[in-house]
């Protein structure tokens, strides 16, 4: 027989009665000093409220009464006999333990960490992979127009000079081979600089100032080869859906207060983010060198104009963790790397 | 009086000739002769909720947020059980499967808006559209299921706010804002905080709210005017900062990190600023609402003071940057325990003598939407 002391109200007014429960695992009894009292009710008819922390309990009553009490051990006992709640009571078990809950701290950042280095990125993947090439067209046409309306100036380069990119550009895609719509894109952009960049349903720009700064074809097949890459490996919708998954995830970390610590929380995304940018340009150094060593040529085009690139725009001065390019050193001695290993 | 000591729990009661409304500058509430003051009390500790919030949000993660229901349940109902008036908890009821079914439907809608968005911009736009046309409707199914579901002595709170009004204010008026240059937001204010507690009920006991838009417009006004002189103070001093960099040609690489500093430091000084009118705003909103506010002869006193709630969200946000987001329950319990406890409750009839209203039923799916796009609807 179980007994404890506790309040009970009827749900139809705020009166609080102090009344005394028992049970024997069948039934359970209210028994106090007002009208209506004692009640009796089958055990099985009866909810009892998970437990949290050190707070009081309530049986919740078939006639929409309620018994609170704060005699967590007696009430402990009922439960364990009616059997409820029993995923909850596994969670405050370990709610109730410091050292439990250090150990799931570990294990969120065990968690947040195979999100974020593998989760994300292989879902990210398999999503964009099931996508037909031609998703992104109308985005990326609208992002071209909306760089040309505030960005870059019509190519100033003779027409002699842009049928020869575009033919050096059709002669790389034909070997290609995909269902991605390439097409080069020539401007001019004094505030650019020297810069090349794909838009992910397959337009490549690349501004003037970079064809002046490649010395030979070579290393501008080398640029575009890159960029190809980016493409063929569908790096803009996979960037899309990582950062979303990235956002997700923190706001399921940050929880409601995600407004008031919105700065807070956009280091870690600006990190988690530039990590994934340099993950992709890597792999599209890797597709590029894999092509021009196939050419006979080695990965050095693609080495030489990445040092006059990084030559010509100061160099990031920030921690590494936070720059979107690999450091221009670390990119050519993979590079190197990457040759030796292919040639050898 | 008629309550009476349960449990070994006393209950505390404040001196009813209190004459400390008077003086505190704040709309007074004048207390009837007779009356009893409660204060409301919060006992959560940040030890005892971090390891909730802990254990919780490590579920969450690992069932890819499946939990996440789970968990919001369990970290309000703590909140709730935490908070108590006249020796009474309160009681939050929310049965978890639906706000699950609600987080599914929200995880539709992401998913839609996300897939829409990489086709065409302009499907994705209709999608957000329609997400603002729902929104009212979101907002009133909300605060009735979080009503409903809330407790105290085992009778339900109700929210009696008509989804026409909520149309008016979460749709009509948003639109007209930008077309009175912004002079009606102290007017939206008020109906948002007149639709929430005018609404309110407890049990049978509906409320009442006797506030006006004049008092907002005071509020607004006067942060208004200082961010002005803020403003000005700030333009100066960038422009002064300019002719300074200008008139002494310093070393090109000092110069360079200056002018990186530049945007930081002045974006710092605006996330600050604008906490600091955040707080601002909210107290002396919440403050004169609670003093609007009645529910049959029940009268309220929030005693906020403006310069501990500034000091407690600042604070509050540099533990919450040097730990990692570590004292995120720290920061939520302290903040909660300042404003719950700012409270007081004016009662001439016993705490006893309240009585439920007729039964309803109400969905969740508003409950977390609105949670979800995180809107300040709360008091
Ligand atoms: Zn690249």
């Amino acid at each position: 027989m179980i007994e404890f002391k506790g309040t009970y109200f009827d749900g139809r007014s705020s009166k609080a009665y102090a009344v005394s429960i028992q049970s024997d695992g069948q039934r359970i009894r209210i028994a106090g000093n007002a009208d209506g009292l004692p009640l009796l009710f089958p055990l099985g008819k009866c909810r009892l409220t998970p437990p949290l922390g050190r707070t009081r309990r309530s049986i919740l009553l078939p006639n929409g009464g309620r018994c609170d009490t704060a005699d967590l051990r007696a009430f402990g006992k009922l439960e364990s006999l009616k059997g409820d709640n029993r995923i909850l009571r596994l969670v405050n078990f370990f709610e109730s333990r410091w050292r439990l809950v250090v150990g799931c701290l570990a294990g969120l950042i065990a968690c947040v960490w195979m999100f974020t280095a593998h989760g994300i990125p292989f879902a990210a993947k398999k999503v964009a992979y099931s996508l037909p090439p031609e998703t992104m067209e109308s985005v990326s046409e609208r992002t071209l127009q909306a760089l040309d309306d505030g960005f870059f100036k019509p190519s100033a380069l003779s027409q002699k000079k842009a049928d020869h990119l575009q033919n050096i550009f059709r002669q790389l895609i034909a070997d290609v081979d995909s269902g991605f719509h390439y097409r080069l894109v020539l401007r001019s952009s004094p505030r650019a600089g020297p810069n090349a960049f794909a838009l992910p349903s397959g337009i490549i720009v690349m501004t003037d100032e970079l064809v002046k700064l490649a010395e030979n074809d070579r290393e501008l097949i080398a640029i575009l080869v890159h960029e190809t890459a980016h493409v063929e490996n569908r790096h803009g919708l996979r960037m899309l859906f990582q950062n979303t998954g990235v956002f997700l995830l923190i706001s399921v970390l940050a929880g409601d207060v995600a407004s008031i610590t919105s700065i807070a929380a956009t280091l870690p995304t600006i990190l988690v983010e530039s990590g994934y940018s340099r993950q992709f340009e890597r792999e599209a150094d890797l597709a590029a060198g894999m092509i021009l060593v196939g050419k006979g040529w080695g990965t050095r085009p693609l080495q030489t104009v990445l040092q006059r690139l990084s030559e010509k725009q100061p160099e990031f001065s920030g921690p590494a963790a936070m720059s979107t390019h690999p450091q221009t050193r670390k990119r050519i001695s993979y590079l190197q790397d990457l040759e030796a290993s292919l040639t050898r | 009086m008629s309550d009476i000591e349960v449990n070994g729990i006393k209950l505390e009661m404040e001196n009813p000739q209190s004459a400390e409304a008077l003086s505190s500058g704040e709309p007074a509430v004048v207390a009837p002769a007779g009356s009893q003051r409660y204060r409301m009390i919060f006992s959560g500790t940040a030890g005892e909720y971090f390891r909730i919030w802990m254990v919780n949000l490590f579920l969450t993660v690992l069932t890819c947020g499946i939990f996440a229901a789970w968990a919001k349940v369990r970290s309000r109902r703590y909140l709730y059980a935490r908070t108590l008036l006249a020796g009474q908890p309160f009681d939050y009821m929310a049965n978890p499967w639906f706000i699950f079914k609600g987080n599914l439907i929200v995880g539709a809608g992401i998913l839609l808006y996300l897939f829409a968005d990489t086709y065409n911009q302009l499907y994705s736009s209709g999608v957000l559209l329609a997400f603002y046309l729902v929104l009212p409707f979101l907002i009133c199914k909300s605060l009735r299921f979080n009503a409903y579901n809330s407790a105290y002595r085992n009778i339900r709170f109700r929210f009696y706010g008509s989804l026409k009004e909520s149309y008016g204010i979460y749709l009509l008026l948003p639109i007209l804002i930008p077309l009175t240059l912004g002079l009606i937001v102290p007017f939206w204010m008020y109906r948002r905080k007149k639709y929430f507690f005018q609404n309110f009920s407890y049990g049978a006991t509906r409320n009442s709210f006797e506030g006006n838009a004049g008092a907002f417009y005071r509020t607004y006004g006067l942060a208004g005017l200082v961010s002005m002189v803020f403003l000005g103070i700030g333009v100066a001093g960038f422009l002064g900062f300019v002719s300074f960099v200008e008139d002494i040609s310093i070393q090109p690489a000092g110069l360079s990190r200056a002018i990186v500093l530049i945007p930081i430091i002045s974006y710092v000084v605006m996330m600050v600023y604008f906490t600091l009118v955040q707080q601002y705003i909210f107290g002396r909103v919440t403050n004169y609402c609670w003093a609007q506010t009645r529910a049959g002869t029940l009268q309220f006193q929030s005693r906020l003071e403006i310069r501990k709630l500034m000091w407690i969200r600042l604070t509050n946000i540099l533990a919450i940057f040097i730990s990692f987001g570590l004292l995120i329950p720290w920061a939520k319990i302290r903040r909660t325990r300042y404003i719950l406890n700012s409270l007081t409750i004016i009662s001439e009839r016993s705490l006893d003598e309240y009585s439920a209203a007729a039964e309803a039923d109400q969905s969740a799916i508003g409950e977390v939407t609105t949670d979800f796009f995180d809107i300040a609807i709360g008091i």
